[in-house]
Parts: C-alpha cells; structure tokens; sequence
C-alpha cells in the first residue's frame, strides 16, 4: 500500500512517519514544502525526512501524482481543508491529523470534499483506542456502568514549544481549545456513541504565557442532548521545564460509583541524574499505531474507519462553540446537527 | 473558663465539640434532638433550651442546618454572645448581611466555618501561593467527592442550598483565597433521576482573569471520599489527590471494629481544632483568623450566583466591587 505523509507541521507527523517506515507491505512517501515559511531552527523538509529515513518529495503536486492510496494529513490546523480536499480529489483515502478544521464550514466541506471523492476521512484521535478507554465504553455499553450522571476530563500539556505555528492564530486557529479540548470531546462522543452536544460555555486566559497570542489556558463545558455535562480543562497548564510533556484523564461519575481512566498511567516513575527531572518510562500500548492500524485497514477493506469525519464536525462545532461562548460571555447552543444554531442553517 | 454554647448534635457538631473540647473549653450543648447522646459520646453538658445554652456561654458555635443560621446567630448577637458558624452562612445574601449586621450592631464577633481553609495540604497550598511561588495562579482544578448525605435536609435545595451551596461552597472559597475575587460564573448539574446521585460543575472567571474548575459529586452508591485538586501558574504547578496520599497502606490488617491492626488517622493535629483554636484566640483580642465574616459572605454571593446559573443554564456576573475582604485576611 502506498501512504503519504502530507507535511511535518505537526509533530505527531514524526511519529507517524517512523511506524509507517517499520510497517510492513507500507511504501511510505513524504512531502514537507511549507517547511521554508517555518522559523528558523525549526526542523521539517528533506533534511527531516533523511533523518527519519523516509522517501520524499518537494512538492505535494508530486507527493499525490505518485498515486497514493492513502494520505496523512500532518499541516497546519487551518491547512487541514486545502490538504485534505486536494488528498480525497486525488483518489486517496485520509486520516486528517485532530482537530479536523477550526471552523464548522472546513469541517463539513472536508466531509462533504471525501464523500464525493468516494473516500474515507478519518480523525487522528488515538486516545480513543486506549484499553483502558475502550474497556470503559465496552462496560458501558454493556450496562456495567448504569447511567453516565456527569463527566470531567483533563488535557494538559506544555505550550507546543517545538513548532511556533500552535500559538499562532492565523495557522492554529486558537490556542490551548483549538489544541486539548477535542481529544475528550472524541472519548465522549464515542462513549455516549455520538449523541450530539446542545450547549457550551468556555472561560480561557494566556496568564501562563502572557505574550501568546493565544488562550494558554482554558475551561470548557458541554452539556449532551441527553443532559450529560462534560467539563475539559484543556490548560497549557504543564510547566515547560517539565520532563513530561502532560497527560489526559477522564473521570465518569456513574451509577456504579466514581470511574477514573489515566490512558498514560502506566509507566515506570523515577528520576534522571543527568536531566535533572522527572523519568518516566511508558510501557503501555503505542496509541498512535493502533490508529494507524485501524486507518490502514479499512483502506484495504474498504470499511468505514472509526472516529470518522462526522465525529471531526462534531468535535469542531465544540470548539467553536468555545471560542463563541468564551467571546460573547455567555453560554451558546450547539444544534443536534453539530452546527451552532446561530450559525443560520 | 471560656464556655461554648454548641447548637445542633449532627455531623460537623460532633467535629466542633471534640475540637472544643480539646481545647479545653466547657461545652454546653443544645439541640432539637441528639444532645445528651452528643454529650455521652464526647463530653459536655446539655442545655435545657436555646435561653438556658445562651445564658451559659461566652460563644455561640451554630452547628445546626442551614436553613437555621440565621434565627440563631440573631438570637446569639442579642444576647451578646461571640459567633462561630458552620458554612455556608446562610442560604442568602440578605440572611447573611442579616446575620453580619446584627453581630456587628451587637459589637460580636462572627466567623464561619470554612475549615477546608485549615486542612494542611489545602494550607500548603495556599502559603505557596502566598509566597509567590505558584507565580501567578492561572487554572485552578477542584473535587469534592462522597457518598450523599444521610440526613434528608442536605438534599432538599431549598433547606441546603443543594450540593454546590453545601459541598462545594468549600472549593469555592479556596479557589477565591487563591486567586482573588470572582468576576462571573457558569454552573451545570446532572439531570436528577432515581438513583439520586448528584453531580454539578461549577467554573469560575476570577477578576484577575484567573480560571477555576470545581467539581462535586454527591454519590447515591456508597464511595470513599475523595478531593483533589491542582493549582497552576507561572511559576510552577501543584497538586494533590487524597486517594494517592495514604501514610499507611495495609492490605490484610483488621476490617471495621474488629481486632487487629487498622491504621487511625495519624496526620497530626484535627483541622478542626486548628480552626476553632484560631477563631477561640481571635474573640479573646488575638490576631484575625484567616477566614472572616466578608469571606463568609462572598462565599454565599458566589453560590448565590451560582444557583441562578443552574436555574438560568447561563452565565452570571458578579459585582466584584462588593467582593471586600477584610484587612488582614488577603
């Protein structure tokens, strides 16, 4: 099969490329033009790929004339819609990096650009296929957990220090929201199996970081058409000197009690001489390999991979309706449809 | 000998006047039901009546339901008699300025009960904030977590205020020691059912643009109770979670109330005692505890907003103007 890795803005994008390099019956190819408007000392382009060890190409026009089968959309945030629609145009299926888009427009235009095109469109959320988040919905599912009463969830990270484009908002599209709040609003949207969001409210500040141009920190509540409130702490909230990069959790409050899920719990916990900070080593499962495995076979079989773009246009009308609660000073509808009810449709 | 006339028998009386008593101050206890058991448990007299406890002792500590405060703290500052009452003051603003006015027509002192601010962890905390160490505090993350009251008032909005006045009027006041008065505010609660669990979610936009998150459940199928929190800002980030923080872990060792080993509670002196030790000193001419009567009374304006915002779904502002904490308690 042949994959393309469609720029390294994002720094998953590494990660990808280098499971994608060890995959067998993967023909891996990689484009990174946009790597020049990047600032200096920033890595990217050719010299990115030949450390990775990857095959590339100077231009996209190149990258999709070689045929593949199956694009990875790594851009920008607000590049998303051009990468994705010029991918599904080109006959291949995509996995479009989290979020999907910054507006609700992109979003739907991205699911609208892969539906006509006849290929799928998949969202980079790998904490959903956590066991630990797969047992929990499971059991749910199951009864195990009686009535979901109310849902909280942690996201917090460094500021991305690696890639000025996140506090960028012209690229990013917003900051910390744009960043952290999708990851839960997909564990949710799969775990009450996509019933929509029908209100939001969010508060933020760049208190941390005083001279992003961008929220740094932020707090975002979604009330679910069953009543259901989830609340994101999507903070930036994680000092940089930190060894670690942050975290997420989620915390169910159900008929069967109180139900804490810490996807990157497991690892071992100690400290580096030479560092200074804090050691910790994870053993538990490569999150984004069982992405990249669920997206690559249903492009072999054909099927619908899981989260879709649908969950990509739910996700984003969350962090709109965000940025709008947040701007306006009050709490917003989101309508059934994804789309926030004012938006006019 | 200071005397201290305790109102009400039920949970937090019985922390009070152990805490009392460990002072060494005399206790005389009323209630409409539970004093003389109160007493045989821990000490202490039972007074006859609300007159015969005021006509005994030097202070009046109200440890009785919500909805009660205020006919008794009244009752109290007419008779001349210092006031400890247990949070929230009352289930209003206008009960609380009541309650505060006529304490200070009565030249009285009056304190609250928000003993969160005395548990040790909650103080290193907010000494490292005070010390600048946290810089300046951008996110703050709060639960509250336990198994739903047994006494049926604590369930009942409109004699307990429900679980954001109740349980998580303690994180609301924590927050705002930390960061500083509350400019508006969002609150949600789940959809009441059958099993009666309750969990709301409260987030606040302090003055300085600082961001809290508290959470509180009150749990219908029984569950050991549990806070955390975290604490950010620019300087650095703080956390705590009482589930990972036993002294003593003993798997085995002796079940409930039977013999063998089974660890007590060894983390030093009650919270409780510390408050009421604070507060003993303050009304005998001592230094101004660490929470007043103005913190009492932005506590019950923050849950008075939030209660609107349940009601409305919306967010409500705050007139931080009347956010005025009194000297010497930040």
């Amino acid at each position: 099969m042949k994959v393309a890795l469609m720029s390294f803005a994002h720094t998953h994008a590494l990660g990808y490329a280098r499971l994608l390099a060890a995959m067998p019956g993967v023909e891996l190819l990689t484009s990174d033009p946009d790597a020049v408007t990047r600032p200096a000392g920033e890595s990217g382009g050719a010299a990115l790929a030949a450390e990775l060890g990857v095959d590339y190409v100077d231009t996209y026009d190149e990258l999709l004339a070689w045929g593949p089968d199956a694009v990875v959309v790594c851009s920008e945030n607000t590049r998303h819609r051009a990468h994705v629609e010029a991918a599904a145009a080109a006959g291949a299926a995509v996995l479009c990096e989290k979020p999907l888009a910054t507006s609700v427009a992109d979003a739907e235009a991205m699911v609208a650009a892969c539906a006509t095109a006849g290929v799928p469109l998949m969202v980079a959320f790998p904490v959903r296929f956590s066991p630990a988040f797969t047992d929990l919905a499971d059991q749910y599912r199951a009864g195990a957990l009686g009535k979901v009463h109310a849902i909280t969830g942690t996201n917090n990270g460094q500021v991305p220090a690696a890639r000025a484009w996140f506090t960028d908002p012209v690229l990013a599209g917003g900051g910390a929201m744009t960043d952290h709040t999708v990851h839960l609003a997909d564990l949710v949207d799969a775990l009450l199996s996509g019933v929509p969001a029908v209100r939001v409210h969010a508060t933020a500040n760049n208190l941390l970081h005083p001279d992003a141009a961008v929220e740094t920190a932020g707090i975002v509540t979604v009330t679910y058409a069953d009543g259901t409130n989830l609340t994101i702490d999507c903070s930036w909230s994680r000092p940089a000197s930190h060894s670690i990069w942050g975290g997420l959790t989620l915390s169910v409050v159900s008929d069967a009690g109180l139900v804490d899920v810490d996807p990157f719990a497991p690892r071992v916990s100690g400290w580096s001489e030479s560092a200074a900070n804090e050691l910790a080593l994870g053993y538990g499962p490569d999150l984004d390999e069982a992405l990249l495995v669920t997206f690559l076979d249903a492009v072999r079989t054909g099927a619908t991979p899981q989260p879709d773009g649908h969950v990509g246009v739910r996700t984003t009308a969350i962090v709109e309706a965000a940025y709008r609660s947040w701007r306006e000073g009050r709490a917003v509808d989101v309508d059934p449809a994804g789309r926030p009810a004012s938006a006019g449709v | 000998m200071t005397t201290v006339g305790l109102l009400g028998a039920g949970g937090i009386a019985g922390a009070h006047i152990a805490g009392w008593l460990q002072l060494g101050v005399d206790v005389v206890v009323h209630s409409r039901e539970g004093a003389p058991k109160l007493v045989a448990r821990y000490g202490g007299r039972v007074a006859s009546s609300l007159d015969d406890l005021l006509a005994q002792c030097d202070i009046v500590d109200v440890c009785t339901p919500t909805f009660t405060h205020r006919a008794l703290v009244e009752a109290a500052a007419a008779a001349g008699r210092d006031v400890v009452c247990e949070k929230p003051f009352a289930l209003t603003v206008e009960d609380t300025e009541a309650m505060i006015a006529a304490c200070a027509d009565a030249g009285v002192a009056l304190y609250p009960a928000h003993v969160v601010r005395y548990f040790p962890e909650h103080v290193a905390v907010h000494d490292a904030v005070e010390r600048g160490d946290l810089g300046t505090v951008a996110v703050q993350r709060y639960d509250r977590q336990g198994t739903m009251p047994v006494s049926p008032w604590f369930l009942d909005d409109e004699l307990s205020g429900g679980i954001v006045t109740d349980l998580m009027i303690h994180d609301i006041d924590f927050a705002r020691w930390n960061a500083g008065p509350v400019a508006s505010l969002r609150a949600v609660r789940s959809v009441p059912d059958e099993s009666g669990t309750v969990a709301a979610q409260l987030v606040l936009t302090h003055a300085s643009g600082s961001v809290s998150s508290i959470g509180g459940v009150w749990s219908a199928r029984p569950v050991a109770f549990r806070t955390r929190f975290e604490v950010a800002g620019t300087g650095g980030v703080l956390r705590y979670d009482s589930t990972t923080n036993p002294t003593t872990w003993v798997n085995g060792g002796a079940a409930a109330g039977a013999d063998g080993y089974a660890p007590k509670a060894t983390l030093g002196e009650s919270p409780y005692v510390t408050e009421l030790r604070e507060f003993l000193a303050a009304i005998h001419g001592g230094p101004q505890p660490r929470v007043t009567a103005a913190d009492g009374l932005a506590a019950v304006r923050i849950v008075d907003a939030a209660r609107r915002s349940l009601a409305l779904g919306e967010v409500v502002n705050l007139d931080t103007s009347l956010d005025t904490t009194l000297e010497g308690a930040r």
